[in-house]
């Protein structure tokens, strides 16, 4: 098991996990940011220097689309609570990791490898499906899953507005991961066009969010749409200025 | 390499004409006219089969893709025009070529899953920029949100669909994983199931009943233009691209007889429903969506049988069926301008008082039925066969009467005495005013060439009929010669 691996899915999910759950935008923004840059780096090896630059660009243009449309809408915080979320998350990274071990174990009686890193065979040995190594793809599909969830339940939750088009992201940020942790590493030109649907995805939500923030008027009581946030009990609500 | 230049300057052009829409719209038409019509040079320049290696992928042109990228591109460049003189923000131009471009780079790509990545990306355009700036009724109407959120979760939702389980079919688990696949028995059901998948993204993308809600909600909603890019091309790009794969990666046997049952219901139900609607609905966009809606389920039972020889069909009817729905949509356009009703109530006599309009919808009548010997009825009566054996013919009849029936009701009430919408609209005749630019009093060819905009403006009606009559012409050819299936 590779350290920087675990350090690195652990950046994926604490980054959405922020994106979805706080009242602030900026600081969803750049949990964004950290989850979808750390997705970009969920690799080992390394791909490509450009490759790698398609993400990342991909991953900051994203969380700038996103942001840009958080100035003018009403906050969402999760309703849940952040504790709840990284549950979520955690529950989902578990999944995909048995997902994983699971097409592991086919590829081990099929007896051939399936790709960088899982069932990697042993020491002058075939591969042993009992005993498969939780590395590159694994944790890919791992972190696949666990943004689809955290994403899913974004998207389905509450009304139009910057949470749906976290919810957005995150869930086409997860496929990509487990298209990746599944069937292996993509072809430069399905880079190109996976990063493509990643930055039309963004700018979709961004430009629903933006368009629902301005078409409909903010309803006083809903803490998802409103211009006030929830306060601790006794202490009313506060009027929070639109950003 | 001829389709990577039409692909780029598509793009630029689609991009620029979306960007430039909102402040600058004659601009804004101008690069997306010009960009239909370098496209189109390109496409009738694209060689019949041409490859390049892009990114570590193999692109093969096609004649279905050559096919595809004329017949659109040439559409596109009619639609443009229609734009320019229905007037309105651009919203038509923009996301088409955005389609086409993706579109053709899609099918030429030999890698399903850049294709089915890069039309997610490229088809959600063709809806987000329609519905949040091309709204007729007004972007205060509550409808308009809530259809485009669902329109483009639908677009995406099926591409990431698709993504995934073109992903399970290169596992470890799928057929093309490199391992052994075992096809019988866990394998068997691994094969049916994705295929049942993947015509799941395809029922997504194509809108087919029970999913069809948003996209009846976005046909009466925005400009008939915009119909084609979002419904017609793009979906049919997506059929083409789900059926190559599944050709390639789950073959004939993944369509048991269970599968095969379940494809030819869930296509049946939006032939059948989605026929009867257009026969009871008055506006003729709900006629056209639903006939829209009624071809893609016909273009799903392909996926009952995977038939190389039903898969060919499939594409001769999917490009001939969208370019006759192309010409459909700008002459329901067309009408809604000029007539300023879209209900056959208001509607009577519009044939009378526009012999052009008239014509070109008698051409759009007969290449939407089709005739024994034409590409795209044969198609029809294949695909049918092919998921239906034995009582396939009769069933493609039924199916080919009901077009028949619902654009027979639109000829019908063009035949009708002229009703007082129509006969306040402009004339469908052409006419020469005779009007000279004012102050304006040199020689005889200075003068016609001053009076070209006032004789244009004047004309608006008949020239609008006379695009109508183009896009039917070429429904014709298509619907004739097919796609090169």
């Amino acid at each position: 098991m590779n350290p920087t691996l675990v350090a690195v899915v652990l950046a994926i999910g604490a980054g959405a996990v922020v994106a979805v759950s706080t009242r602030d935008g900026a600081a969803a923004a750049i949990g964004l940011a950290v989850s979808l840059i750390a997705s970009a780096l969920l690799a080992e090896p390394l791909p490509p220097a450009g490759v790698l630059g398609v993400r990342v660009v991909a991953a900051l243009l994203v969380a700038t689309l996103i942001r840009s449309a958080m100035r003018t809408g009403p906050r969402q915080p999760s309703p849940l609570g952040w504790p709840s979320e990284a549950f979520l998350a955690t529950a989902g990274a578990v999944a995909g990791l048995g997902i994983a071990v699971g097409l592991a174990a086919v590829a081990a009686a099929g007896g051939v490898p399936v790709g960088p890193g899982v069932g990697e065979p042993g020491a002058g040995g075939p591969i042993d499906g009992g005993s498969v190594a939780l590395t590159s793809m694994a944790f890919t599909t791992a972190a696949g899953t666990s943004l689809f969830t955290l994403g899913l339940a974004a998207f389905i939750h509450g009304q139009p507005g910057a949470r749906r088009a976290i919810g957005l992201v995150l869930v086409t940020q997860a496929v990509l991961l487990f298209r990746i942790g599944i069937a292996g590493p993509a072809l430069e030109l399905e880079e190109i066009a996976r990063a493509a649907l990643l930055v039309v995805a963004g700018a979709t939500g961004a430009a629903l969010a933006r368009a629902a923030a301005t078409s409909r008027p903010a309803r006083v009581g809903d803490d998802e749409d409103s211009d006030t946030e929830a306060a601790p009990a006794g202490v009313g609500r506060r009027e929070v200025v639109p950003r | 390499m001829t389709l990577l230049i039409l692909a780029a300057v598509a793009l630029a052009a689609g991009l620029a004409t979306i960007l430039l829409a909102g402040e600058r719209r004659t601009i804004a038409l101008a690069i997306g006219l010009a960009g239909s019509l370098v496209v189109l040079a390109l496409a009738l320049a694209m060689p019949d089969t041409d490859s390049v290696s892009i990114g570590g992928v193999g692109m093969v042109s096609t004649p279905v893709v050559r096919a595809m990228a004329v017949a659109w591109s040439a559409g596109l460049a009619v639609l443009g025009l229609l734009e320019l003189a229905v007037g309105g923000r651009p919203t038509v131009v923009g996301p088409s070529l955005i389609g086409l471009a993706v579109a053709g780079l899609a099918l030429a790509t030999r890698d399903p899953a850049s294709s089915m990545a890069a039309l997610a990306a490229g088809g959600v355009a063709g809806v987000v920029v329609p519905g949040l700036a091309g709204w007729l009724d007004g972007p205060d109407l509550p409808s308009r949100l809530p259809t485009t959120h669902r329109g483009a979760l639908a677009i995406l939702g099926s591409g990431l669909l698709g993504l995934a389980v073109i992903a399970w079919g290169a596992s470890a688990a799928g057929p093309l994983g490199g391992g052994t696949f075992n096809v019988e028995p866990a394998g068997e059901i691994g094969l049916g199931l994705s295929l049942l998948v993947i015509v799941s993204a395809v029922a997504i993308r194509t809108g087919l009943i029970p999913l069809h809600v948003w996209a009846a909600r976005f046909m009466e909603g925005v400009s008939p233009l915009a119909i084609p890019a979002a419904f017609a091309w793009g979906s049919a790009a997506f059929v083409l691209v789900a059926l190559d794969w599944s050709q390639v990666a789950l073959g004939p046997a993944a369509a048991g007889d269970a599968e095969r049952l379940v494809i030819v219901f869930v296509a049946m139900v939006s032939v059948v429903l989605g026929g009867l609607a257009a026969m009871v609905h008055d506006d003729v966009e709900h006629v056209l969506g639903y006939s829209i809606l009624q071809d893609a389920g016909i273009a799903v039972l392909a996926f009952a049988s995977l038939n190389p020889d039903v898969v060919a069909a499939a594409r001769n009817w999917l490009v001939a069926s969208a370019t006759v729905k192309t010409a459909l949509a700008a002459w329901a356009s067309v009408v809604r301008t000029t007539y300023g009703g879209h209900r056959l109530d208001d509607l009577g006599g519009w044939g009378r008082h526009s012999p052009v309009l008239g014509a070109a919808f008698a051409g759009i009548l007969v290449a939407a039925i089709g005739l024994p010997g034409m590409a795209l009825f044969d198609a029809r009566v294949d695909l049918v066969s092919g998921a239906m054996p034995g009582f396939g013919q009769v069933v493609a009849l039924v199916i080919a009467a009901m077009p028949a029936i619902y654009l027979g009701r639109i000829a019908l009430a063009g035949l009708a005495p002229v009703s007082v919408a129509v006969a306040e609209g402009p004339t469908g005749r052409p006419r020469w005013t005779g009007g000279r630019a004012v102050g304006w009093s040199e020689g005889p060819v200075t003068q016609a060439i001053r009076a070209i905009p006032t004789e244009l403006r004047a004309n608006r009606a008949p020239l609008m009929a006379l695009g109508v009559l183009a896009l039917a012409v070429m429904a014709l050819l298509t619907a004739t010669g097919g796609a090169g299936g």
